[in-house]
């Protein structure tokens, strides 16, 4: 049955009376003992190493070693914020994957601490991981909406094209997911011309083709359903062909997840 | 009822089992015209289930919900599952009282009232009646029942199929950006939306051409057919305590709930006569 998306919701409605803060993150991840050799600004200068590609037990071990730095320029960026991002998504096992996201929420909050409120990048990084530690709660959820789209705004006034128009597509999704006015800040029509946009200037993300199928699919209007079914079939295409690394399988669990939903 | 009393309701229905269920005790929860995902609402009320069922000391999923937005479905899911408790807009329940044998059970208290009024709203000074609007495009959410708004918000003095041309919306917000853009002529707005218009932005001043008389908040239903009056008053008495335990005072004021209260059943009386007096 086709029915409007809410709540819901992410359910989440909207009410959003006091902001439920999380809980503050461990100072640092678990400390391995095996890892290489490595600095701070080694791992800064060479960000861009670090990714999807990357495994896991790579992420971490740069990740304690971003956590030991007292180095304020390195504190000031994203990285230690993206690198829990990424684990915590391919981790299947709740209570681990809110450490690390509240985690990544705590080096975005270090990051702008120590000046880095200008990059877009801590912005949106603070914003995916916090939507990630409390997706599964309700009242926390709800009660931290509005830092959520304020977190987003930021990010996409600052840094719209990183992670393949992350901004749009995460703001995009929070207006589709989010519990709609007047209980919440959910909004359709925004979460479409984002969504939209999202699609039109990053193409290659199969996460904007996706979120943009489900935008679609809310408005329950049979004369989309091509259109939808079009966005989906894009989507996945690009997942199942692109080199996305160890983000292929958590992203396959959400296409798989919508394609339920079409049926 | 508003979304938001719906949802915290079916999650504290969990506090009312009469027992722990070896199988979970199905609540049939009914919001048409509403603009919620079905996965994402169930979602949503498990997750709040699970926090009731650990503050009530209840057997983890005791209870399952099943969410329509559709009145259609509501009407087909209650009589599938014959539920001995429900949530349900104020329409379905005037509809279906009697084949499933429906009383009311709790209302919630919202702003310290029980009931809410509707209003028609319309361009300023655009409109000065509602027998201006005649013929005229008239939108909102709530129009998924239109029974429902010709004999108990209109109270039977207006049919909206024949006399409004119906644009049913499930986004209250879309609706008034119509509206806003003069697209529609009117747009009918529950309490909750009415309150929110302050919080918007539009271009064109609004005023209020048509204000309900009182109607009561729907809550929680019971078959008083495959319920004992005691276990409908188990189910008043836990509700009401709701909103002053720990755990569930967080959710009453994140849904804005002040409390529950045991529903007066003449208080429904006179949406019972004007129902049958639409017919």
């Amino acid at each position: 049955m086709r029915t409007a998306r809410l709540l819901s919701t992410l359910l989440l409605p909207a009410l959003l009376a006091g902001c439920a803060g999380i809980q503050q993150p461990p100072a640092q991840a678990d400390r391995l003992s095996d890892c290489p050799k490595q600095t701070a600004a080694s791992l800064v200068a060479e960000q861009n190493q670090l990714g999807h590609l990357s495994d896991s037990h790579t992420l971490a071990c740069a990740l304690t070693v971003l956590g030991d730095s007292q180095d304020p320029a390195v504190g000031r960026t994203s990285l230690g914020s993206r690198l829990c991002l990424q684990l915590a998504e391919r981790d299947t096992n709740q209570e681990k994957r809110e450490k690390l996201a509240t985690q990544g929420v705590g080096f975005a909050e270090t990051a702008l601490a120590n000046g880095g409120d200008s990059d877009g990048a801590v912005h949106y990084y603070l914003a995916a991981n916090l939507g990630l530690a409390v997706r599964e709660h309700i009242t926390q959820a709800m009660g931290n909406l509005g830092r959520l789209e304020s977190e987003m705004k930021q990010a996409l006034a600052l840094s719209p094209d990183i992670d393949n128009g992350g901004p749009l597509r995460l703001l995009g999704a929070l207006y589709l997911k989010a519990p709609a006015w007047p209980n919440g800040i959910g909004d359709r029509d925004k979460a479409l011309e984002l969504l939209e946009k999202a699609v039109k200037e990053h193409p290659k993300h199969p996460l904007n083709h996706l979120f943009y199928a489900q935008a679609l699919w809310d408005e329950g209007d049979e004369a989309t359903l091509t259109q939808v079914k079009a966005e989906f079939a894009l989507g996945e295409k690009l997942l199942t062909e692109g080199n996305w690394g160890y983000s292929k399988e958590p992203w396959k669990k959400e296409f798989d997840a919508f394609q339920q939903e079409l049926k | 009822m508003r979304k938001t009393c719906l949802i915290i309701i079916a999650s504290l229905l969990i506090t009312f089992a009469i027992n722990a269920a070896p199988t979970p005790e199905m609540i049939v929860v009914c919001y048409p015209g509403g603009s919620v995902n079905v996965k994402d609402a169930n979602g949503a009320m498990s997750s709040m289930l699970r926090v009731v069922e650990r503050v009530g000391q209840w057997q983890e999923n005791s209870f399952n919900s099943l969410f329509t937005a559709k009145a259609d479905e509501c009407r087909k899911q209650m009589a599938e599952k014959h539920p001995k408790f429900a949530i349900t807009s104020l329409g379905l329940y005037l509809e279906l009282r009697s084949q499933h044998n429906l009383i009311p059970v709790v209302q919630p208290k919202i702003k310290g009232l029980t009931s809410e009024r509707y209003r028609v709203m319309a361009q300023k000074d655009k409109y000065k009646s509602l027998d201006e609007l005649k013929g005229k495009t008239l939108g909102g959410t709530v129009l998924e029942e239109p029974d429902f708004i010709g004999k108990i918000v209109f109270a039977g003095k207006y049919d909206p199929v024949s006399f409004f041309v119906l644009k049913t919306s499930n986004q209250a917000i879309r609706a008034l950006r119509s509206l806003d853009k003069g697209e529609l002529d009117a747009v009918i707005l529950n309490e909750q939306q009415f309150g929110g218009l302050a919080s918007l932005q539009m271009k064109t001043p609004l005023e209020t051409v048509f204000t309900s008389e009182e109607i009561p908040l729907m809550g929680v239903v019971a078959n008083s057919a495959t319920t004992t009056e005691e276990e409908r008053a188990g189910f008043g008495k836990a509700l009401e305590g709701m909103c002053t335990d720990t755990e569930g005072k967080k959710l009453c004021e994140l849904f804005g709930v002040e409390t529950f209260a045991t529903v007066d059943p003449a208080v429904f009386e006179p949406m019972v006569k004007l129902w049958a007096g639409g017919k």
